[in-house]
């Protein structure tokens, strides 16, 4: 494996995903996410937001993406990374090139996944200062880090599924759609299953919710934050209604590990052993 | 000859039709000229020398090597620029070229260097910082060929390299890649323009419905598809006597007279070139050029399309 070809390949993807419009109109909403809430929290008035809570109101830019936004800009990043190239023809210029298949795949992923992370630490930058801003200075910022790279850690799950969906369907408009419609369901599944068993108390109800993929990538920085956050902290989470489906911090990890290996060994395989596509589109 | 391609019993099945089994091979120093209608399995048949697509049955080895097995190495030298290139439109020429150097393991140094040359070779040197999207299409089509150009390799395959291309551009492609054949380099090239083929390429190789009619000089096809062939004469005058003489020499089947000299027929098999032009000579017609007519390849590749059951 030469890594020299592997960094010349994630930095040309890097490059090519930032070069579509849709991306940065994501770049863009990372922004607004980050800054509208708080628009809106310091225009409600000081007596609604208790002063115990206003040195760790940058939670809620960090955590209230979590669920949807960031794992949508995850997938939205990903379904493309393979399926436009066949679809632009720009595959098998690339392929006809002395690169392995295995340089071309870990080039693919690793820039893709470095976009990820960039929007990841963006979000919480722009968390942090919008907050610090808006209620003045931040406390508890030292776990930050570690909520940061659970975040990216755990946004593997729909990214490493759309990425293998794109490659599988080789139709970015299609892995875009199956990859969203398997997201939604999953998130809509967890919803109700754990309405269901709040109502009856019915173990395997509380089960399927935990091997679902969004539960795994919903509670992992929670988890991760949650014992070194104060209870002023945890209230503004409640608040805001995000909370972690109960679970251990090492299962979240081994669930997430396990979907992004099983996705990214199905993508390997089919890359290795189908045909490099003609230009489609 | 060194065999710098070799097609081995290859088929690739793709379930509606098949392609092959094709067996034909390509020494080092050859232009050869792919042909075949549409959908006859020429893009096939490079796309699987360069490993691209798996064969069904059989197999096919690019400078000795399987490249599916051995890509990075069977790829090493190769350059490949296909049909209609969509090339990354957020790049511009010189990023581009850039990438496919570090694709070809390019190191720093000579990187810059060939991508200043390569630009120079196909004429792109005012256009190294425009972003490929707002290229024309012959300026992106340059710059595909460029990029296959880039290490540089031994061998290029090049699908319709000349669609697009204004005819200045035309003529100095032809003598680029005459002189990388000159320096040692092989051209795999398919084409639909057969006046290009003729012109540049010395061996053919022919598909059609995913069989191979032909493999051969082109000289070799013209006189096995065609059952007689012309021959145009260009004088300075017109001796009388001089047409009746040239009819008489064996071979020939009819000659008439045009504007600016002779047009003779000749049955396929003879070749009567060199008695016609002692005769002209020795008339004192003034002999300007003698030649086979160009335009036989279209000819006698209709014959042979025609002549294998369509």
């Amino acid at each position: 494996m030469n890594i020299g070809k592997v960094r010349t390949l994630a930095l040309y993807e890097l490059q090519r995903t930032v070069a579509r419009k849709k991306v940065l109109a994501l770049v863009i909403l990372t922004i607004l996410v980050d800054t509208i809430p708080y628009y809106f929290l310091s225009t409600a008035g000081s007596s609604s937001i208790p002063l115990a809570a206003r040195p760790y109101l940058w939670v809620v830019g960090v955590f209230l993406p979590q669920a949807f936004f960031l794992q949508f800009i995850a997938l939205f990043i990903s379904a493309g990374s393979m399926s436009e190239e066949y679809e632009q023809g720009t595959a098998e210029i690339l392929l006809s090139k002395p690169v392995s298949r295995d340089e071309y795949f870990l080039g693919k992923f690793s820039g893709g996944f470095s976009l990820l992370t960039l929007v990841v630490v963006l979000n919480a930058v722009l968390s942090v200062a919008s907050s610090t801003l808006t209620f003045g200075p931040q406390l508890s910022l030292e776990i930050l880090p570690s909520v940061v790279i659970s975040q990216v850690f755990s946004a593997l799950v729909f990214f490493c599924a759309a990425f293998m969906i794109g490659e599988l369907v080789r139709r970015s408009s299609l892995a875009y759609i199956i990859a969203s419609a398997v997201f939604f369901t999953s998130q809509i599944a967890g919803i109700i299953l754990g309405a269901i068993f709040r109502l009856t108390g019915n173990e395997f109800d509380h089960l399927l919710d935990l091997y679902l993929p969004t539960s795994p990538v919903n509670s992992l920085p929670l988890l991760v934050a949650r014992p070194s956050l104060p209870s002023g902290a945890t209230s503004v989470l409640q608040l805001g209604g995000i909370n972690a489906i109960e679970s251990s911090v090492v299962f979240s990890i081994g669930l997430i590990a396990v979907y992004a290996i099983v996705s990214l060994v199905i993508t390997r395989v089919y890359f290795g052993w189908a045909d490099v596509a003609k230009k489609i589109s | 000859m060194e065999e710098v391609v070799q097609f081995e019993e290859t088929v690739k099945d793709y379930g509606s039709k098949e392609i092959g089994p094709l067996t034909f091979s390509v020494g080092r120093g050859e232009i050869v000229g792919l042909l075949g209608p549409n959908g006859s399995g020429k893009s096939t048949s490079i796309r699987l020398m360069l490993g691209l697509i798996r064969p069904s049955l059989g197999r096919v080895m690019l400078m000795g090597l399987d490249p599916l097995r051995h890509h990075v190495k069977a790829l090493d030298k190769v350059g490949y620029s296909p049909e209609l290139a969509n090339l990354q439109a957020f790049m511009t020429p010189s990023e581009f070229l850039e990438l496919t150097g570090r694709l070809v393991g390019l190191g720093r140094g000579l990187l810059n260097e060939q991508v200043t040359k390569t630009l120079e070779d196909v004429g792109l040197s005012a256009y190294e910082n425009y972003k490929i999207g707002k290229l024309s299409k012959g300026m992106v089509q340059r710059l595909s060929v460029a990029q296959a150009m880039m290490g540089p390799p031994s061998l290029l395959v090049l699908d319709e390299p000349m669609i697009g291309i204004d005819p200045a551009g035309v003529v100095h492609f032809r003598s680029l890649f005459r002189r990388f054949v000159s320096d040692g380099g092989t051209i795999i090239m398919s084409s639909h323009i057969l006046s290009e083929v003729e012109t540049l390429c010395n061996s053919l190789a022919i598909i059609h419905s995913g069989k191979l009619v032909f493999r051969g000089e082109i000289e070799k096809f013209i006189q096995t598809a065609l059952k007689s062939r012309l021959i145009e004469v260009e004088l300075q005058t017109f001796p009388d006597d001089l047409l009746v003489e040239i009819q008489g020499v064996p071979g020939v089947t009819r000659a008439t007279r045009m504007e600016r000299g002779y047009l003779v027929e000749a049955a396929s098999g003879s070749d009567p070139r060199s008695e016609i032009a002692k005769l002209v000579v020795g008339s004192g017609a003034g002999l300007l050029s003698i030649g086979y007519s160009r335009g036989e390849l279209d000819e006698a590749y209709i014959a042979a399309i025609k002549g294998s059951g369509n």
